[in-house]
């Protein structure tokens, strides 16, 4: 372990700088972050034509988010293992915190930005982590914590609010996009341009930087290691003795931390199971009652006064019958016009027999249907009644 | 039967109209409403008076095999005052050319209205061509004989015309009809409707500027409303109006509520399916789900009104039973974050508004520096120190 750490001469000219567990774990956090950032950005532009081109292509909302979720706990697991990693670089190997920043940094960032200027004659002398790196390196701690924390009210909105106000919800998605927007401008602009565009460092993925590049980017690392003073010797007894310590306590930790993980993603189900929102509540296809008809109901007729030809008969003959039976057109010979008329019959033979309803031919024309004057049914009783009487005129 | 023919020669004119109507009507089917608003009844209708010979005669009525009546009379005053009033009686009536008339099949009202509906596509075949794709058709074709059909909502000899002749635009007493006419087979909605926001507004006080039935579900071409796909456009369907200051401004409505509601996690969801997957089910809330269907309250109503917390929390349990009484906070209630409302939204806001310009004018600025005095130092060949 001690030896694959070292940052000792490999090659006359080759620089140990990153161990593989440190560049593994950078792929992983470039693979999480881009991911992240890549299924993040549409939600948060929802609305923009490329945001649903991109929703689209990851499979529709629902798939982007399982992505972003999938995503974002990788970054967590990635965090704790850096904390561990942490942990034993400090407790166990007594490492230098090179990566802390101080008031040095401040300065060599004014120094470099004068001497860009034209203001300086010579670029600040750096050691293992310049103040460019340190910048972006403080800036991924500061958003993780950000973003883990605002994406944990998001994920669990109803444990989140049990103490604080319901604002911090949408205060949460407000923060999480804002610095999300920050982390991928930063990413874009400074980490490209330090480690890609300016030089391509490629000691992230090859783990080293030759003399030359040592010479440019870190000369007081390079002093230090040519000094003998980098790395610090460690007895192997006092190795054995502090991991046998450390070793217990990181188990407790990272099985503390993972718990953790698995309360954000499964405490909560309510805000993402939710109960199928309810149909109408009233049914759909209830009539009015008296059903509308088609056309206009007829006039009622109004009861008889009497039932007689004078009284009742006469009127309501005139008023359905008399169209085709009546002075001007007695069709088939038969007219309803007055008393004598429909007694006469149609050519001779009798449509009324007086005391014998049934037997009419009026009334058996009318049961029968299909006749273009009906009466209705009452009418009909009225007619037959009035015949069984006798079909008296007055 | 000499006498008959003699009697009712009339008719046969009428069939000779038929063919004149029916030649018209396929050279050209709009004619009809501008026509029927034109012209009052010119001689050529002298045809109906055979019809109406009998037909006028009031209470003419026949009864069907199930008991109902079928009422035959033409109210005339009725008829002239209709869209149909150019129209002979047998250019729609096409299987009644003639006295006597050929044998009546239908055995009740249901199949009376059944039987001749399908004259209308004559005439209105745009219409009859839309409404063979709604809902109601669908429903027919699956057997309810209840699904409305033309002469359910427009009674032919005494509908009016709907649409204004130069605009083609509904006319705004027409308007005031529809929400009637859907409730003849659609009640329990209409008692409902009547009693909310829009419909009290439209029934109650005859304003126009609330939406019918149609302004939702269409007119012809009525889709069903509890598809996947209708929920998910449903919240367009709102803002068709609500976005709208012609009309909100009167009534102080914010105009905000569309963007407002995309802006939210909701509303995303609801936004991307639409438009990426418009037939995806989904139990994220559009409007209706709190604001409700036809029973839509205003939001400031005590028992109902979403501005109302309790009532807010009552719609928020719909989907999530566990909610706690602080859980509608976080919804901003269409609210654009300010100092006033929302403030800690507003400040995460302010803050980044500040701090993104900062942080990545600061890179740039560097950045640019750093290039540029590199690019200066590989010009003049020094290699940097």
């Amino acid at each position: 372990m001690s030896k694959k750490q070292s940052t000792s001469v490999q090659t006359p000219h080759q620089y140990k700088r990153f161990h593989w567990a440190q560049r593994l774990a950078h792929a992983l956090l470039l693979v999480s972050f881009t991911t992240l950032g890549l299924t993040g950005m549409p939600q948060k532009y929802a609305t923009a034509g490329w945001a649903e081109a991109m929703v689209k292509l990851f499979g529709g909302i629902e798939l982007t988010r399982l992505i972003h979720h999938v995503a974002a706990v990788s970054l967590m697991l990635l965090a704790i293992y850096h904390l561990l990693d942490i942990g034993y670089k400090i407790i166990v190997r007594r490492s230098r915190m090179s990566i802390l920043p101080g008031l040095q940094d401040l300065k060599d960032g004014l120094q470099a930005f004068l001497y860009n200027l034209g203001f300086r004659t010579h670029r600040p002398q750096m050691a293992r982590y310049t103040f460019e790196e340190k910048m972006e390196y403080w800036a991924l701690v500061w958003g993780t914590v950000i973003m883990g924390f605002t994406g944990f009210i998001m994920w669990n909105p109803l444990t989140s609010i049990r103490m604080l106000p319901g604002e911090i919800i949408p205060a949460a998605k407000a923060a999480h996009g804002g610095e999300a927007l920050l982390a991928v401008l930063a990413i874009i602009i400074w980490h490209m341009y330090g480690v890609h565009l300016r030089r391509f460092n490629k000691s992230m993925w090859t783990g080293k930087l030759s003399e030359e590049e040592m010479l440019h980017e870190h000369p007081l690392e390079l002093a230090d290691i040519k000094a003998g003073l980098a790395e610090r010797s460690i007895d192997p007894g006092l190795l054995r003795k502090r991991r046998s310590i450390y070793y217990p306590v990181a188990g407790v930790l990272a099985t503390a931390m993972l718990f953790g993980v698995y309360g954000f993603v499964n405490s909560e189900n309510t805000a993402i199971t939710t109960l199928p929102p309810s149909s109408s509540v009233v049914p759909v296809y209830v009539p009015q009652t008296p059903t509308p008809i088609l056309t206009l109901t007829p006039e009622t007729q109004p009861p008889a006064t009497a039932l007689t030809w004078d009284g009742y008969v006469g009127q309501l003959f005139q008023h359905k019958c008399s169209t085709c039976h009546g002075v001007s057109n007695a069709m088939n010979g038969l007219s309803f016009a007055t008393y004598a008329d429909i007694l006469k019959g149609s050519y001779g033979s009798l449509v009324i027999l007086p005391g014998n309803s049934t037997g009419s031919v009026l009334v058996v024309k009318q049961l029968a249907g299909n006749h273009p004057g009906q009466l209705t049914t009452d009418e009909l009783d009225q007619i037959k009644s009035w015949i069984d009487l006798g079909a008296p005129e007055r | 039967m000499s006498k008959l023919v003699t009697t009712m020669r009339k008719p046969w004119l009428a069939v000779n109209y038929l063919v004149l109507g029916l030649t018209a009507a396929g050279l050209a089917p709009h004619r009809v409403q501008p026509a029927a608003a034109a012209s009052a009844p010119g001689p050529q209708d002298g045809d109906n008076t055979a019809c109406l010979f009998c037909h006028s005669q009031s209470g003419l009525v026949r009864l069907l095999p199930n008991g109902e009546s079928l009422p035959l009379t033409i109210d005339a005053s009725h008829f002239i005052a209709s869209a149909h009033n150019s129209l002979g009686c047998v250019e729609c009536h096409t299987a009644i050319p003639a006295f006597p008339h050929p044998e009546f099949k239908a055995g009740s009202l249901r199949e009376v209205s059944l039987l001749f509906y399908t004259t209308c596509r004559q005439c209105h075949q745009e219409q009859y061509d839309k409404a063979l794709d709604s809902v109601h058709q669908k429903a027919l074709a699956a057997g309810n004989t209840h699904a409305a059909i033309c002469t359910d909502c427009h009674n032919p000899h005494t509908q009016t015309p709907l649409t204004d002749v130069k605009t083609g635009r509904l006319l705004p007493e027409a308007r005031l009809n529809i929400p009637q006419t859907c409730a003849r087979c659609h009640n329990a909605i209409y008692e409902q409707y009547k009693a909310s926001v829009h419909g009290s507004a439209l029934v109650g006080e005859g304003n126009t500027d609330v939406p019918t039935c149609i302004d939702c579900h269409g007119v012809h071409n009525i889709q069903n409303p509890t598809t996947a796909s209708f929920r998910l456009y449903s919240p367009f369907l709102c803002s068709k109006c609500h976005t709208d200051p012609v009309i909100m401004d009167k009534y102080g409505i914010s105009t905000q509520v569309l963007t407002t509601y995309v802006a939210d996690f909701h509303g995303t969801t609801v936004t991307l399916f639409e438009k990426t997957s418009p037939d995806q089910v989904t139990n994220k809330p559009v409007c209706f789900d709190c604001h409700g269907v036809h029973n839509i309250q205003p939001v400031n109503d005590p028992q109902y009104g979403l501005a109302m917390k309790q009532n807010l929390l009552a719609a928020c349990h719909k989907c999530h039973p566990d909610a706690t009484a602080n859980f509608p906070g976080a919804w901003m209630s269409h609210y654009i974050p300010s100092l006033t409302e929302y403030p800690v939204v507003y400040y995460v806001n302010f803050f980044y508004k500040i701090f993104i310009p900062t942080v990545i004018g600061g890179m740039v600025i560097y950045v640019l520096s750093d290039f540029t005095r590199r690019l200066i130092e590989r010009r003049k060949g020094v290699r940097h120190v």
